[in-house]
């Protein structure tokens, strides 16, 4: 099984589905990645501002991230190697990675990803 | 008193800002080392004036009261707990990822959410954490006011429950890093609130239609989650001996024992303790061992009362309106925390404007407006709506799941359902059908009365972020664009004035809420200073020592705290119908 890590560009909260407008891209991937747990995929999410050292941690994450800043993200590691930068991955994608337990076509169409527009709620309007 | 019989652990006093929390809770506190019980005082109000009732600096380490043996004290500062708890998140990655990417951190981590969170942190510490309060009977929490302290109750309920929900993944929920870990705390936390052998939930309110209302919604919201053991407290009674001397007196009178009379039912059975109306300041030990002691209140006599000053004499509210009106049109919001009768001046101001053939919207977004008995008519030129949370947060949920949720499939939709289950989803929401209101203002005045401080404050951090995003994308496309923000943050087409009591704690949360405005790119215009005693006649001596102690308040206002203002006088009717409230606004000079 493949070991999926997202790091998220700083959301106020953990799926970013929150803020004065919300992110198309931010709630599809949010169903999405519940979608693919329920199917088994090992999937883990970071926020960086919640978790900023799991970004530093990381050699490639942080290389991209002095390479282009916070453009970057969100960056999808697969295995620890860059899949995604600059956008999240699709359901088809996560079907991908899935592999033997469904595969893609089997799987509900999902939206073409457009690239996340930024913080959900950057005045930490949230909570 | 019946609150302090058989005290159990815990005792939370609750209530409005202004209600006199802090004084009860000191003067509880007081009476239990008098009983040979040691005593921790925690204050979490962010304008904490614990130190100062004692005449000691406090702050953020457990302290003893040097004058009274088993008392020590604590003021929780969410500033400093927000700060601390920044640095703990950011610091060791400074240096370490880029400077912008940090920077972009501290951003996300400047909001109110993160203050709240920290506090909260350091609140369930006391309430779990053995070693920190072994030494101690008793814990005495003189919470923040009642709307902040409500969420930071709900949280460790909530936060448990979406954590044994399995999700694993609490949206929404704050700048909370490794939530796991601090499950057990806040499963800690709330057994020992829910625990009545443990904990006891004192409930302060004044003898006023509006923070008795408030009382019963703090009851039943809490009483929801599970604190059940709660008492009741009516501080600043008006006794009836002050009466025979003027005709004012004998309305106070009159108005708060109707009230009392006529008490909300989920207040009705609960214990209820009446505390007198006192001259003097709480401030010092004396006062404070004599407010819960004497049953009967210490009525000054004309002995006691310096040198009966005229009522001081100030601009009037339609003062203000005059100048407001010379605009044409605009927004005016009055802010302020519950209870300074924002609901009341809002209509006086609309009311004002209207009667100069001004075209007029009042609206607000309060939950407890009562808009339409204060107005008790219709006037030409004005017109009043209402923004009920529920009913928008509701349409806005729809409205998303509609929109962000037409192409996800069953399970998709309903994890979007239970992220839209957020707490931010009902500011948001407010938000938006306040921005739809304010785009009026370019025609018309639309007069608000917004809901209590931190509610507002949530609904301009909403407004900024909006506003960043509209920019940005905008920004290139050299179209011409104009968010609620920048609106605000117009003078020309934007009023706010700050509404407050002639007392201490309101002044100086008033003069918080000012900093925060000015902090979101906002001056506020004006103050008003609602229900003065010493813009009033009067001759009781009661209320004239009362009056006495206002003057010291006012001239902060005047002097210090705003660029203009307008006193408003107690009066003996209450301002409801057209012409009282016209002649409201004309009080004073």
């Amino acid at each position: 099984m493949k070991k999926v890590q997202v790091f998220d560009p700083a959301l106020c909260c953990s799926s970013g589905v929150c803020g004065t407008d919300v992110d198309q891209a931010l709630v599809t991937f949010s169903a999405d990645v519940d979608w693919a747990q329920q199917n088994g995929l090992q999937i883990e999410r970071f926020n960086l501002a919640q978790q900023p050292m799991a970004f530093a941690d990381s050699a490639v994450v942080k290389g991209l991230l002095e390479r282009s800043g916070e453009a970057a993200l969100p960056i999808t590691l697969v295995d620890g190697e860059v899949a995604f930068a600059g956008r999240y991955p699709t359901r088809d994608d996560l079907g991908r990675w899935l592999g033997a337990v469904a595969s893609a076509s089997e799987l509900p169409a999902a939206d073409p990803q457009a690239a996340p527009s930024g913080n959900c709620c950057s005045g930490g309007a949230c909570c | 008193m019946k609150f302090l019989d058989q005290a159990p652990r815990f005792l939370f006093f609750t209530g409005k800002g202004g209600v006199g929390k802090t004084s009860i809770a000191c003067a509880s506190a007081l009476e239990l080392t008098r009983l040979n019980k040691r005593v921790l005082l925690v204050s979490t109000d962010p304008a904490s004036n614990v130190g100062q009732v004692f005449g000691i600096r406090i702050g953020n380490q457990i302290t003893n009261v040097a004058e009274v043996p088993n008392l020590s004290a604590l003021e929780i500062d969410p500033q400093a707990a927000a700060q601390a708890y920044r640095d703990r998140i950011v610091g060791p990655v400074r240096g370490v990822l880029p400077d912008a990417v940090v920077k972009g951190i501290e951003e996300q981590l400047s909001g109110a959410c993160t203050t709240e969170i920290a506090a909260f942190d350091e609140f369930t510490a006391l309430l779990t954490d053995g070693a920190l309060t072994q030494n101690f009977d008793h814990i005495i929490f003189d919470t923040a006011p009642t709307g902040h302290t409500i969420r930071m109750l709900q949280l460790p309920g909530a936060w448990s429950g979406f954590l044994e929900d399995g999700k694993g993944d609490a949206s929404c929920l704050g700048p909370l890093a490794g939530l796991e870990k601090q499950r057990t705390q806040y499963k800690a936390a709330v057994d020992a609130l829910a625990d009545p052998l443990k904990t006891r939930l004192i409930l302060v309110a004044r003898a006023q239609a509006a923070t008795l209302n408030e009382a019963a919604r703090t009851h039943g919201e809490l009483a929801g989650i599970g604190l059940s053991k709660q008492y009741l407290v009516i501080n600043g009674v008006f006794p009836e001996s002050e009466t025979v001397h003027d005709a004012l007196a004998q309305a106070i009178f009159d108005r708060e024992q109707a009230v009392l009379a006529n008490l909300p039912d989920a207040l009705r059975d609960l214990p209820t303790d009446q505390i007198g109306l006192k001259a003097f300041n709480l401030v010092g030990l004396a006062p404070l061992r004599q407010l819960l002691a004497a049953a009967e209140p210490a009525v000054p006599t004309a002995a006691d009362v310096p040198p009966g000053a005229p009522p001081i004499s100030a601009p009037s509210l339609a003062s203000l309106v005059e100048a407001i009106a010379r605009e044409g049109h605009g927004l005016v919001m009055l802010m302020g925390k519950g209870g300074v009768g924002k609901t009341t001046l809002a209509a006086a101001v609309a009311v004002e404007l209207a009667t100069r053939s001004l075209p007029v919207h009042l609206t607000t977004s309060d939950p407890a407006a009562h808009l339409m008995e204060t107005l008790d008519g219709t006037l030409e030129h004005l017109t009043v709506s209402r923004i009920d949370p529920h009913e928008v947060t509701e349409h806005y949920r729809a409205q998303v799941l509609a929109s962000k949720g037409a192409k996800l499939d069953a399970a998709g939709r309903a994890v979007l359902e239970e992220d839209l289950r957020s707490p931010c989803t009902e500011e948001i929401a407010v938000f938006q059908a306040f921005s739809r209101v304010i785009r009026e203002a370019g025609k018309k005045f639309v007069v608000m009365d917004t809901a209590p401080t931190g509610h507002t404050l949530l609904l301009l951090d909403a407004t900024g972020a909006y506003h960043r995003d509209v920019a940005r994308q905008m920004g290139s496309s050299g179209r011409h664009f104009t968010t609620p923000m920048m609106q605000l943050q117009d003078p020309r087409q934007t009023k706010v004035l700050i509404v407050t009591l002639a007392e201490t704690t309101p002044v100086l949360e008033a003069a918080n809420l000012q900093t925060d405005l000015r902090r979101a790119g906002i001056e506020p215009w004006a103050w008003v200073i609602n229900n003065s005693v010493a813009a009033a006649a009067v001759t009781s001596p009661l209320l004239q020592a009362r009056a006495h102690n206002e003057l010291r308040e006012i001239a902060a206002v005047a002097t210090h705290h705003a660029s203009r203002y307008a006193l408003v006088p107690l009066l003996k009717d209450e301002p409801i119908g057209m012409q009282r409230l016209q002649l409201l606004s004309k009080q004073g000079a």
